[in-house]
């Protein structure tokens, strides 16, 4: 069982809104490496230069969006295995579908309780200690 | 484009062949039709006003956060505000809105009924600072107060009218309470991926 404190997360959200409800909700969850950036571009310069276990990202977000960074992740060995979670706004199904088909690890509909939050996680990771 | 509104019947058009949308709490709509006027009642609810004046496209939102479930304002309560205000920023985004060009007045946040704890100014005060988060401007609109309000907004042109409601009485209060808060599904509904 993972301790959540040795996960470090990334979460990427264009609104800073969100950004800070997310990390709310992970510190309660007991994560401490938890950073943050406001697009797909800048959380790729970012993973690339210091990766990173898990990326909760939005999927709405100028410059690259999150299915773009998911592919990038993908598609780039040493990140490949990274853990993802999509923000999605709706319970999009044609959304949903296509980020499984890139290896998506689970989604997130918005908004959101911190025990769902623990769940997403948790189907992910296995129980968090 | 039609517009795109959360009720599919929220959109009809009268005899004079102007368009409206009722929007009520929980939903949103946006459109770049310069004949659509948007409209809403709010008491201690809030609405926000949007629109890229440029791109020529504009929508409302109407959300109520969970005040007496949640009276501290926390996370859990601000998650619907946030997640009002994103279907609405989304939506406009989708229809070639930028948000260093948006622009949005407030409407709503009354203490509508003397006694009872005070939702409207958590809704005000959460809407301004989300904007200010953001870095959205705020170019007008009227927070707080003691009366309800009547809202029609032309989102492409902006313009707005308030009617203040002298005797709203206990039924848009209860009509608030009684249609609590989700703006969209809570949680995964029907999608089973995973």
């Amino acid at each position: 069982m993972p301790a959540a404190a040795q996960i470090r997360v990334m979460v990427v959200d264009d609104q800073m809104t969100m950004r800070s409800l997310v990390r709310t909700g992970l510190q309660q969850l007991g994560f401490q490496d938890i950073v943050e950036t406001p697009d797909g571009e800048e959380a790729l310069r970012q993973i690339l230069s210091r990766p990173v276990h898990l990326v909760i990202s939005d999927f709405n977000m100028p410059r690259l969006d999150g299915m773009g960074l998911l592919r990038a992740l993908r598609s780039h060995g040493p990140t490949s295995k990274t853990a993802f979670i999509m923000l999605t706004g709706r319970a999009d199904k044609e959304l949903v579908q296509k980020a499984v088909q890139l290896g998506v690890n689970n989604y997130l509909v918005k908004p959101f309780t911190v025990q769902t939050l623990k769940e997403k996680i948790e189907a992910v990771f296995g129980k968090l200690t | 484009m039609t517009p795109d509104a959360f009720r599919s019947d929220a959109f009809r058009s009268d005899p004079a062949g102007s368009k409206r949308i009722h929007v009520v709490q929980g939903e949103f709509a946006v459109t770049d039709d310069p004949d659509v006027m948007m409209g809403t009642i709010l008491g201690s609810c809030v609405a926000a006003c949007m629109r890229d004046p440029l791109a020529g496209v504009g929508g409302m939102n109407h959300f109520l956060l969970p005040g007496e479930r949640e009276p501290t304002g926390g996370p859990q309560a601000l998650r619907y505000g946030v997640q009002s205000m994103e279907l609405l920023l989304n939506a406009l985004y989708r229809m070639g809105a930028r948000r260093e060009r948006l622009e949005v007045k407030l409407f709503g946040g009354a203490r509508v009924i003397d006694g009872l704890s005070d939702v409207g100014q958590q809704n005000a005060a959460f809407g301004e600072r989300f904007l200010a988060s953001e870095g959205i401007r705020m170019v007008g609109g009227s927070l707080r107060g003691d009366q309800a309000r009547r809202i029609q907004f032309w989102p492409v042109s902006g313009r707005v009218r308030q009617m203040a409601l002298v005797d709203p009485g206990r039924q848009l209060f209860e009509a608030e309470r009684a249609k609590p808060v989700p703006v969209q599904p809570a949680d995964d509904g029907e999608l089973e991926l995973f």
